[in-house]
């Protein structure tokens, strides 16, 4: 398959939830026109109840979509041959709790069919890819919550799955255990699988993926690389000291100032001309520059952005 | 009622269920090559988890100590102290079973959905039906075992008193060895037939509904007799509702050689085995259509 | 979507047709079962099942009637043991209604009432009361297991021992002797019921009758044969007519049931007030005790009563 071919498709993808006290419905995703390309690492974010489970319970075949398709390697999602190449990473690691890392292990593995020895190996593989050699013998009940996102990455990794779907792998993580799982990440992007991963922590977010998807109520209101999304950095902060009141003032008028506030001067879509006239305007009135810095704006900016002209 | 009729039955029995099986085969055979190891693997973890669970074993030395106590009436004559065991002994496997049935039918399904443990297994390539049958077949050997263990502990008391009040010169013991397994057996079958019904309400309902539908269900399969009598006496839409009800309750019934057991009458083996095979008839339809309504189930 | 809904539908009707066609088989399993309860039994008397321990009803109502008797059972047995032998008998009610093949309670019902209660009591009326309540019960308990050998065996014994209805009691023994298992010895109680009334016309062929019964038991064919022997040789014999009755009427005293009168008898007049023999003729009963008038004057009608 090449890099450009769409490993997971899905056209107008609508689900609604109907029920006794709502029979008009609530849409959970609202025709979600969705492309995940081979070997990228793509990302769902949004917040809360923007349908980004709902959406990959549709696609592992939990639930059931109302309207529109979905394809993974362009087969049907019905089609029970997908299931041989994906793995699933749920939220909060849902697995059976009184059993151990290797048994756990052990019967996913089975699931697939795999005789026994091939099913040891990849017990040793999977649970030093993750960390857990040590914890093998440990019930899953008495892990810790690293520990458990941990051996459910590994239940998923089972198959040496194509697409990987995580949904929020480092939910409930402490730092370490955040940072722990996004090296795991990086490592399956490196080895070249297909990952779709649903998050809220938009620092990781940056740090792993190739393409964002922004959802907010069931639909995609952006899509991109984190470049597109960010755009162009318009804004030069100007941070300085010593400059008076009546100075400040006198900078506020400017054209290109958008704000002088303590100290720190805010110029936004300024030409270097325009720049260098601002930083003599400074100079002359007896200012000291500190630091000029042109900052880029980061995926929460992108986010709360287009949340916010959606909600408009 | 002519003791060869029951023979009759159960040959007929076995000729249409061969039949089915026979005529349906280029259905399930492609299939069962992929599903049977994956219906056993859910098995074996379905019964893995039942063994963690304490619970199992609490149930098991609950009915141990019943059935010793019952040892306790030794200043009953042999011939009444076999009795009581046998009658006693046979009801607390029975009752135990059932209760064991229900919470185990009820909470199997209903509890991986609600945990959401069943995402894990449904997004690997495991059929709905493959799931569903590895439940079941888990929740079978489960109280197989239990009602084995029973079952055996109670051979074992009876068997102890015989060799103990065998130079008594009065009534004998008698401790029917024979009939109190074959009870057993029919009682095992008759706890598979309403499991597999519990396990069909547990694919639309949750946990409680479930339990809750499963009393219901016992309730009325004991009072069937006496829900004929009232569609006798009533009319119209009610009289079809009770008679509907009547006839689809599993009767359990004909599964129940408890009180023949007891009294050492003597009973048909070739009707005890026709109910299994008629309850095997209905187990598949019951399955088939949990099957059916897990297929469409949203989790 | 529509398609799969309505394949789905599809599949379920046809699975709840296939149910429609399966489920009436269950009807016809059920009956090829022998019926173990009477349905007419519902409408029988309340017994202590109202009353009775709250574990016993909701045995009962599960279906566990077997064990609902075994529990009263034992509730009965602690009333013996208690010494209140009056509130034995609704619970052993309660006990047959429950489970109507549990012999021993049918037994134990018959015994208890024909012989303590009837042996309790101190008025006639009373003692024949309890004597009808047992054989009452044993009738029932005949009707409830009429394949088992043991109740007939036991009303047969109840009429025999007790009440000395010695022709019905043998009815019943020869019933009980065909049934499948019944002992040996049964089938001797048939003739011995006509012995003790000295009854040769059916004594003789009943004999016979045991005789041509197990075969194989060495002991009863030799106690037959001796039977049979000896009353071939003393059918005839006055003293041993009086030893047998002397035996009856001794026996009837004890019991409160009234004499048997030998009406046939050829050597003894049998007195109507102590029940001992007299030679055939006598005017005044030989006994000392008695000295009852047996005719009403010389040459006059015996007042014994004429053969029935």
């Amino acid at each position: 398959m090449s890099s450009q071919e769409a490993v997971l498709q899905t056209e107008g993808l609508t689900k609604i939830y109907r029920s006794l006290f709502t029979p008009a419905g609530v849409k959970a995703v609202d025709g979600l026109n969705l492309s995940v390309r081979a070997g990228e690492t793509y990302s769902v974010v949004g917040p809360n109840g923007s349908g980004k489970t709902t959406t990959l319970k549709i696609l592992l075949g939990l639930i059931f979509p109302t309207s529109g398709s979905a394809s993974i390697f362009g087969r049907s999602i019905a089609d029970l041959a997908v299931r041989e190449r994906i793995g699933f990473l749920p939220e909060d690691a849902y697995l059976y709790d009184c059993f151990s890392g290797e048994e756990l292990i052990d019967f996913y593995a089975g699931l697939f069919g795999y005789p026994r020895k091939r099913r040891r190996q990849l017990v040793d593989e999977l649970l030093s890819l993750v960390g857990m050699q040590a914890n093998r013998r440990v019930p899953f009940r008495e892990c810790s919550k690293g520990m458990r996102q941990r051996l459910a990455l590994a239940q998923a990794l089972v198959n040496d799955p194509e697409l990987l779907i995580l949904d929020e792998p480092t939910s409930g993580l402490d730092p370490a255990g955040r940072h722990q799982m996004t090296r795991l990440i990086l490592e399956l992007k490196r080895r070249g699988k297909t990952i779709l991963l649903c998050s809220h922590f938009l620092a990781e977010v940056e740090e792993v993926c190739d393409r964002v998807g922004i959802m907010y109520r069931g639909r995609l209101v952006a899509e991109g690389t984190l470049s597109d999304l960010a755009g162009e950095a318009t804004e030069i902060v100007i941070t300085t000291a010593g400059i008076g009141e009546a100075a400040a003032e006198q900078l506020a008028q400017q054209a290109v100032v958008q704000d002088v506030k303590d100290g720190v001067v805010r110029i936004e879509n300024a030409d270097e001309s325009q720049l260098w006239a601002v930083l003599e305007s400074i100079h002359r009135a007896g200012g000291q520059i500190l630091e000029v810095t042109r900052p880029r704006p980061t995926l929460q900016d992108v986010f709360v952005r287009a949340i916010g002209e959606e909600a408009q | 009622m002519n003791p060869g009729y029951a023979r009759v039955l159960f040959v007929l029995g076995l000729i249409i269920v061969a039949a089915i099986i026979a005529v349906t085969r280029k259905a399930w055979a492609p299939g069962a090559f992929h599903a049977l190891p994956s219906i056993w693997r859910i098995a074996k973890i379905t019964v893995a988890e039942a063994r963690r669970r304490r619970v199992l074993h609490a149930v098991v030395v609950l009915v141990v100590l019943i059935l010793f106590s019952m040892t306790f009436f030794s200043y009953l004559s042999p011939q009444e102290q076999a009795r009581m065991l046998i009658s006693g002994g046979l009801a607390a496997i029975t009752v135990f079973g059932i209760l064991l049935a229900i919470f185990v039918g009820a909470f199997l399904i209903p509890q991986d959905v609600e945990n959401r443990t069943v995402y894990a297994i449904l997004a690997k390539p495991v059929r709905r039906f493959e799931y569903v049958l590895g439940k079941y077949v888990g929740a079978l050997i489960i109280l197989g075992a239990v009602v084995a263990v029973m079952t055996a502990v109670l051979v074992g008391v009876l068997a102890i008193q015989d060799r103990l009040v065998a130079d008594l010169p009065e009534s004998p013991f008698n401790p029917n060895l024979g009939g109190v397994i074959f009870a057993a057996v029919m009682s095992y079958c008759s706890l598979a037939v309403l499991t597999a019904l519990i396990m069909l309400i547990s694919t639309v309902a949750s946990t409680t509904m479930t339990v809750v539908s499963a009393f219901i269900i016992w309730a009325v399969g004991s009072l069937q007799s006496q829900i004929y009598d009232l569609a006798e006496s009533a009319t119209g839409a009610t009289k079809l509702v009770l008679l509907v009800i009547y006839h689809v309750m599993p009767k359990l019934e004909n599964f129940d050689f408890r009180h023949q057991v007891s009294n050492f009458i003597s009973y048909s083996v070739y009707s005890g085995w026709t109910a299994v095979l008629h309850g095997i008839g209905y187990t598949l339809v019951v399955l088939i259509l949990a099957s059916i309504f897990f297929n469409d189930r949203q989790v | 979507m529509q398609t799969r809904r309505s394949r789905k539908w599809l599949s379920v009707g046809l699975m709840v047709g296939v149910l429609m066609l399966i489920v009436p088989l269950q009807e016809a399993i059920h009956r090829t079962r022998p019926s173990l309860f009477d349905p007419d039994r519902r409408d029988r008397r309340v017994s202590a099942i109202s009353v009775g321990p709250t574990p016993a009803v909701i045995a009962a109502l599960g279906g566990f009637r077997t064990v609902a008797a075994d529990l009263l059972w034992l509730k009965a047995e602690n009333v013996w043991h208690g010494g209140s032998w009056w509130a034995m008998l609704p619970l052993l009610d309660a006990v047959t209604q429950l489970d109507p093949h549990f012999l021993l309670a049918w037994k134990v019902y018959g015994w208890h009432a024909a012989y303590n209660l009837n042996a309790e009591s101190e008025t006639l009326v009373d003692k024949r009361f309890w004597l009808r309540r047992g054989i009452e019960n044993l009738e029932r308990a005949v009707e409830a297991n009429p394949d088992t050998w043991e109740m007939y065996f036991e009303l047969g014994w109840t009429l025999f021992d007790r009440a000395h209805e010695n022709w019905r009691a043998a009815h019943y023994f020869k019933l009980a002797s065909e049934l499948p298992d019944a002992p040996h010895y049964v089938s001797r109680m048939y003739y011995r019921s006509y012995e003790h009334v000295m009854d040769f016309e059916n004594l003789f062929p009943a004999m016979e009758w045991a005789l041509s019964r197990h075969k194989d038991v060495a002991m009863h064919q030799k106690l037959v044969r001796r039977d049979i022997e000896w009353w071939t040789n003393h059918w005839d014999d006055p003293q041993e007519h009086r030893r047998q009755i002397v035996l009856e009427n001794t026996a009837r005293k004890q019991r409160s049931v009234p004499y048997h009168m030998y009406p046939d008898d050829p050597y003894w007049d049998v007195c109507p007030v102590c029940g001992l023999p007299s030679p055939k003729g006598s005017e005044v009963c030989e006994n000392p005790l008695c000295g009852h008038r047996l005719r009403a004057e010389a040459g006059g009608e015996s007042l014994q009563p004429s053969a029935g």
